[in-house]
């Protein structure tokens, strides 16, 4: 049809509609390819959008609310208190001379972060979809949206975090230099999840159901509330006559990282010694591969949001 | 591969295929292709909704899209604003794309309207700088001075729009796509709109614009592509296409519209009273033989319109009914519309009217040529409201 390539410029073309075949030929059908450098460049160009709409989410939620932004605060201070109330009390799990609200305190945050990203940004392209159908930006940018509003949320559960220092008369240690290593490795995993999450979710719905049963599964599957340590780090293993100690501190740390960062953050803030680093390293090497694996997939799979949504 | 200025456009058979049956998830769906693939049952599952789409577009240029609803238009925006892509062909657009695809979806209810701005600017792409140094522009533009501090949900649906649009009117894209955006507002609006996206043009901006209303499309594009059945069916000059177009809708609005009445016509024809053909300005007689199957107290309508079914005027008569064929004539002082093809419409109703069955409903009788004067080009940004021909005679001392 290269003779309406002009597109009728100057005269009037019509062309021989009975010309035009059932399908297109095979050569020219499109092929949808990622080029991961460009696609995270293209990412960074676009990371006000990020911005901008993680501020739409962050005012609309407390736009008529009487006591408005101070909600913010309130209510991870009200999660606080049950809290307290209730871990003072009850002592599941031995937790090294720390005071077990702090403990598991130190859980909750990372964990609740972690679970928000995947119960909001799992669903950000669903509940994007006028946006997602009408424009034109990287599609990425609504799931890591959600991410960054939960981050802003989460940073705010800090302020609950130093009252319970305060209550149980404590200092974070000088180790804790560790946090922001262990928040970026925290924030790869979960964007990597969440992305792989979310661009499955949007062709499947029926995991949009299933998620919130997982999440709620994955907070007793993660050490939050007992200790990393229950994972054995020497675990005999019989092959062929000859026995090998596999430490699945490690093999563990590379499927969920979330263990070794919820271990580490307690051993560096509350224990005051350095993390355990063999299981770190693993939970940085498989969150750098949740990450690659989870952005390939969804550019992989962007091609169909538009039209599915 | 050269690159191209910014601006171009370039499509080359650009194929897009739909799933045919979108409430069937895609992941049974794929699934069940796995297993079906012995036995093939039932037909494809998606239909094509473009075929083989090719043209270009240079920096500057301004291009209508227009065809029935479901023709393919929207779809072809979106693949060229890469919003979704294209399953066979290529598509190639250079420079920043300005992609106003509906007025209203990028609003949030719950933020204000300055919030929105900002919220809605970025999604089109502005910078936040951008949207500081042009927000008083903006506000200025939709009218919106006092409303801006207000909750959008609190806004008119005419406001909504104003504001969505507005913003959209200061992006500085190199391709503008714009998809049906000015039936928004009133016609003030409208008219401001218009002037705004012609501006726009002709500060080098290449426009693809998309509209059902052939008067903004002829007053904003020099070149038209009408898509018909996912198909270019005409490229070309945007009066050329727009004619062609319009006689096509008229002749399939023709039996489709054709509804039983209790009155039939039998007959129905328009000449000038000289005997001439029709043209502009002349005395023009309508006749029209009819049967009725009993006599009755009606208000007989005719109307002239170019190929919908909203007459451009209509002239009616209240009178006495005989029972069987019957004949009408009509003259008409004055013939206020210029060169092209038109269709004579009619309806009979009862008198006073009663909340019946029109004895006949409102329908085309016939088609028929005016001769005549060319209408006349409206200056840029302007679209006439009715293309009725005034006679007129100047003088300038």
């Amino acid at each position: 049809m290269s003779d309406l390539s002009l597109g009728g410029r100057g005269t009037l073309v019509t062309p021989d509609l009975s010309a035009i075949p059932a399908e297109p030929a095979e050569d020219i059908l499109y092929h949808h390819r990622v080029r991961m450098r460009q696609a995270a460049k293209n990412l960074w160009a676009h990371r006000e959008i990020i911005y901008t709409l993680a501020e739409r989410d962050f005012r609309a939620q407390y736009k008529q609310a009487a006591l408005g932004a101070a909600w913010a605060v309130l209510s991870p201070v009200a999660t606080l208190l049950i809290f307290v109330v209730v871990f003072s009390r009850v002592k599941a799990y031995p937790s090294g001379g720390i005071p077990y609200p702090l403990y598991a305190f130190v859980g909750i945050l990372c964990w609740s972060y972690f679970s928000s990203c995947l119960g909001n940004g799992g669903t950000a392209l669903l509940s994007n979809k006028a946006l997602l159908a009408k424009t034109q930006f990287p599609r990425e940018c609504f799931p890591l949206e959600t991410m960054l509003t939960n981050a802003l949320s989460s940073l705010i559960s800090w302020i609950p975090l130093a009252i319970l220092f305060v209550i149980y008369q404590r200092l974070p240690s000088w180790e804790s230099i560790w946090v922001p290593y262990l928040i970026v490795v925290e924030v790869a995993f979960a964007a990597g999840l969440t992305l792989l999450i979310s661009s499955i979710i949007i062709q499947m719905r029926d995991l949009q159901q299933v998620l919130p049963i997982i999440i709620s599964l994955g907070i007793f599957l993660t050490p939050v509330i007992w200790p990393f340590s229950y994972i054995p780090n020497r675990y005999p293993l019989h092959l062929l006559h000859h026995t090998i100690h596999v430490n699945l501190q490690i093999v563990y740390g590379l499927f969920n990282p979330l263990g070794p960062i919820i271990n580490s953050a307690r051993l560096t803030v509350l224990h005051g010694q350095p993390p355990s680093f063999g299981p770190l390293i693993a939970a940085t090497v498989g969150a750098a591969l949740y990450l690659v694996v989870g952005f390939r997939v969804f550019k992989r799979l962007e091609v169909s949001f538009a039209d599915i949504a | 591969m050269p690159t191209l200025p910014d601006g171009s456009i370039r499509a080359d058979q650009v194929w897009k295929k739909f799933r045919a049956d979108k409430t069937v998830p895609l992941f049974y769906e794929q699934m069940s292709r796995l297993r079906k693939s012995a036995s093939t049952r039932g037909g494809p599952g998606y239909r094509w909704v473009l075929k083989d789409v090719s043209f270009d577009v240079e920096p500057g240029e301004s291009l209508a899209l227009i065809g029935v609803n479901g023709s393919g238009k929207t779809t072809l925006l979106k693949i060229l604003s890469q919003v979704t892509y294209q399953s066979a062909g290529t598509c190639k657009v250079q420079g920043r794309i300005g992609a106003l695809l509906s007025v209203t979806s990028g609003l949030h209810p719950d933020l204000t309207g300055r919030e929105n701005v900002f919220l809605y600017g970025a999604v089109l792409g502005m910078s936040r700088e951008t949207i500081r140094r042009r927000f008083d522009e903006i506000v200025e533009f939709a009218g919106l001075t006092d409303a801006i501090e207000r909750q959008v949900k609190f806004f008119s649906m005419g406001m909504q729009m104003r504001l969505g649009f507005s913003i959209a009117a200061f992006l500085e894209p190199d391709v503008l796509l714009v998809d049906e955006v000015l039936s928004v507002g009133d016609a003030n609006f409208q008219q401001k709109c218009l002037q705004r996206i012609g501006e726009i043009v002709r500060s080098g901006t290449t426009l693809i614009y998309v509209s059902h209303d052939l008067a903004s499309v002829e007053a904003a594009c020099d070149r038209t592509i009408w898509l018909s059945d996912a198909m270019i069916r005409a490229a070309g000059p945007t009066r050329d296409v727009v004619s062609l177009y319009r006689s096509s809708v008229e002749q399939s609005a023709v039996p489709v519209s054709l509804k039983e009445g209790v009155i039939e016509v039998l007959k129905a024809e328009i000449r000038a009273v000289d005997g001439g053909q029709v043209r502009s300005e002349a005395k023009t007689e309508v006749r029209m033989v009819l049967k009725a199957p009993e006599a009755v107290h009606a208000c007989i309508y005719l109307g002239i319109s170019q190929g919908t079914a909203f007459p451009m005027f209509i002239v009616d008569h209240e009178c006495n009914v005989p029972a069987g064929e019957f004949e009408v004539r009509c003259e008409l002082n004055y013939l206020p519309i210029p060169h092209g093809h038109y269709s004579l419409w009619t309806a009979i109703t009862a008198y006073p009217r009663r909340h019946r069955d029109p004895y006949l409903p409102w329908q085309p009788a016939m088609n028929f040529d005016v001769m005549g004067p060319n209408l006349l080009e409206p200056p840029d940004g302007v679209m006439p409201f009715s293309p009725v021909f005034v006679g007129n005679n100047w003088e300038i001392e």
